[in-house]
């Protein structure tokens, strides 16, 4: 107990576990889209900056309250999902991550040379608010409302386009539109996590949300397994804190990084909890304990 | 089933490991924070986009260290240098910041970059620990609050004693200016220079705007071949730069042009080869093999001796200053407590470091002077001449 005081308290702890509930939030959001319903979106930073963008403008032109800001934070990038989303998702996989790649492009240089997100140079004097209570309760509510959501008719029908969409078209699902709302809750929770993101850093750059943040958005939810919350939260905390563990081997410590990712893909192509389903794993190991030797029979 | 549990169960393990062996590399940090070292952070990228930046301010960073631990340290104590690499990468930039405040720094040099050294400004702040950016030329630095500094050259400083000098000296009465618009370094450059040229009676005759990654300027540079003037002031980046002049010296116009440190790189004649020959480029720190005297030539000779044999850049030099500044601040206020010496660094005037000489303004921004003007002469930068600024 004194060693989780000492961590909340120390303020280098607190910031990387901050970043990481901030990130978490990104990526569930992204485990919606890429790993529940099989879309590849290679844009994710963009959905974030949205987000933090507008969260922050509001937080410093408007002085709204900040969970107004970080409401409309979401609910606008949601928006942007959605309208991305119509013309995008009748392509499917390689043309649908080109389609998204270039949307990141495209609001990455709008940022830039917008005068009111002081371009280039970056929008400063945005308060801090965020704070690590504040990130993990949105973490605790975005885990509930995903796995809600993912247990629900919805989430089964998003799980169907994922296995075939031919197939689930002939039940009577909407393909198109189904996912498109599974683009639209995936990109709010982008939005929400980049207005936390604005209010930690307390500094904006649009390099801050570039290609190469999105691909580690897409990391965390590919290494950690495609289609599960809690390989999601796995593969988050693993990547996002391993680069700060790694910092003693100094400049071996990206090799290091990189290499670790390799390894979990040769041995683990489905990612850290890909194809592991958490609550019959569970099961499986109480009725072991309790029964002593009635072993399950699907070794 | 079975198997995937003892896979997971390994994978789990691995990620355990992996958290303890950080938890035990950073739980030595707190003992060594009691001995009798004052502590100096580095902040930068050793990796990533800007990583010649952050490799070089700190090896300035480690030679200021040795010479001071040399000559017996600060208040009895010796310096050491905290590593903070950040991969070029804002949000890791600040988590190492806050890593290196909690191993008890006292101040923390960098960021080379204005973005990041806005960032790690923003965490400083409130820990009250000093952030003195070797690097950031940007606005909005230093108003983030009083524990935060630069010891580099600003434009604003810069720009007008090099419009006097284009003026006085070489007798430029009419130039054609040309901005990258949508790039804020050159807009923001552009807006210093009009009121300097207006002030020392250099009439622009011309304005032409491009645009970064333009590579194609024969319409502007038609447009200037109407004009009668004496050279260019270039406010953009040196790709912009070398191909604009090989487009002027392609339709007959000989006229040099002048720019800030944005021009500064190898790429400017490596691309303009002998179109830029002649064309003029200010910077805080250059090697003036010739001239450099006292302790900027103890500085480029220990540096060369240490490397190779290459001259040191600005980013070295600024370093090295940043630290001497900072070990004079503490010397002054006889205390390594932030709180207490960010006074004293406050009121640094006519500090001398191999820069040259750095006083802190009211606002706390540096006035440094000299301002080193370089010219290209057979593809390579040249100390045309040290100007000291007002």
């Amino acid at each position: 107990m004194e060693g989780v005081l000492s961590i909340l308290t120390n303020p280098y702890y607190n910031q990387v576990l901050t970043m990481m509930g901030i990130f978490l939030i990104a990526a569930l959001g992204l485990h919606l889209i890429t790993g529940v319903t099989g879309q590849f979106s290679f844009g994710h930073a963009a959905f974030l900056s949205i987000g933090a963008y507008s969260s922050a403008l509001m937080t410093i032109y408007l002085h709204t309250p900040f969970f107004l800001n970080m409401l409309v934070g979401g609910l606008l990038a949601a928006l942007f999902g959605i309208l991305l989303g119509i013309p995008s998702m009748r392509l499917t996989g390689d043309y649908l991550g080109i389609t998204t790649l270039g949307f990141g492009e495209i609001v990455r240089i709008v940022f830039i040379n917008t005068k009111i997100t002081g371009g280039a140079m970056g929008l400063g004097g945005i308060p801090k608010e965020t704070n690590i209570a504040i990130v993990y309760i949105l973490v605790v509510l975005t885990v509930f409302s995903l796995y809600r959501i993912q247990n629900s008719r919805f989430g089964r029908a998003l799980a169907a386009i994922r296995e075939d969409e031919i197939a689930a078209e002939t039940m009577g699902i909407n393909v198109y539109w189904y996912k498109i709302k599974a683009f639209a809750v995936g990109t709010f929770f982008a939005g929400v996590s980049g207005a936390l993101f604005a209010h930690m850093m307390q500094y904006l750059n649009p390099s801050d949300f570039g290609f190469s943040r999105s691909f580690d958005i897409l990391n965390f939810v590919v290494l950690g397994g495609l289609g599960s919350i809690p390989g999601t939260i796995l593969g988050t905390a693993v990547l996002s804190l391993a680069p700060e563990f790694l910092r003693f081997v100094k400049e071996y410590r990206m090799l290091i990084y990189g290499a670790l990712m390799i390894l979990m893909m040769i041995f683990r192509p489905y990612g850290l909890l890909g194809n592991v389903d958490l609550v019959r794993v569970f099961r499986s190991l109480r009725s072991r304990g309790a029964g002593k030797g009635t072993v399950s029979g699907d070794s | 089933m079975r198997k995937r549990i003892y896979l997971f169960a390994l994978v789990a393990l691995l990620a355990v490991a992996l958290l303890a062996a950080g938890c035990g590399g950073s739980k030595d940090a707190p003992k060594a924070a009691g001995g009798d070292t004052i502590k100096i952070g580095f902040l930068g990228g050793k990796t990533g986009a800007h990583a010649h930046y952050g490799i070089e301010t700190l090896k300035g960073m480690q030679m200021a260290v040795d010479d001071i631990n040399k000559a017996g340290g600060v208040l009895g104590k010796k310096l050491e240098i905290v590593e903070g690499d950040h991969g070029s990468n804002s949000s890791e930039a600040a988590n190492v910041t806050q890593k290196m405040i909690t191993q008890k720094v006292v101040a923390i040099v960098g960021d080379p970059t204005t973005g990041i050294t806005k960032t790690a400004a923003q965490i400083c702040q409130p820990a009250k620990v000093v952030l003195l950016s070797a690097g950031a030329v940007g606005t909005g630095v230093v108003e983030i609050g009083d524990y935060i500094y630069r010891d580099t050259l600003l434009d604003a400083v810069a720009a007008p004693a090099v419009t006097k000098y284009l003026s006085e000296e070489l007798k430029w009465k009419k130039v054609a200016l040309v901005t990258t618009t949508g790039l804020s370094y050159s807009e923001s450059l552009t807006a210093i220079f009009k009121p300097a040229l207006a002030k020392y009676g250099v009439e622009i005759v011309a304005e032409q705007s491009i645009m970064e990654k333009d590579t194609n300027f024969s319409a502007q540079v038609t447009s200037l071949s109407q004009k009668s003037f004496d050279g260019v002031i270039f406010t953009g980046y040196y790709t912009e730069g070398a191909l604009f002049m090989k487009e002027m010296r392609k339709q007959g116009l000989n006229q040099v042009m002048a720019g800030g440190d944005g021009l500064l790189g190898q790429e400017l004649y490596q691309l303009g080869e002998k179109a830029v020959e002649g064309s003029m480029v200010y910077a805080g720190f250059a090697v003036d093999s010739k001239n450099a005297v006292g302790i900027t030539k103890e500085f480029i000779d220990k540096y060369q001796a240490k490397n190779n044999n290459s001259k040191p850049d600005m980013f070295a030099a600024q370093g090295y200053d940043a630290v001497m500044m900072l070990a004079e601040a503490m010397k002054k206020a006889n205390s390594a407590d932030p709180t207490v010496f960010k006074e004293a660094l406050a009121k640094t005037k006519d500090f001398k470091g191999v820069t040259g000489t750095i006083t802190f303004d009211a606002n706390r921004e540096p006035i440094k002077s000299p301002v080193y003007l370089q010219e290209v002469k057979n593809s390579e930068f040249v100390v045309k001449t040290v100007i000291p600024t007002a």
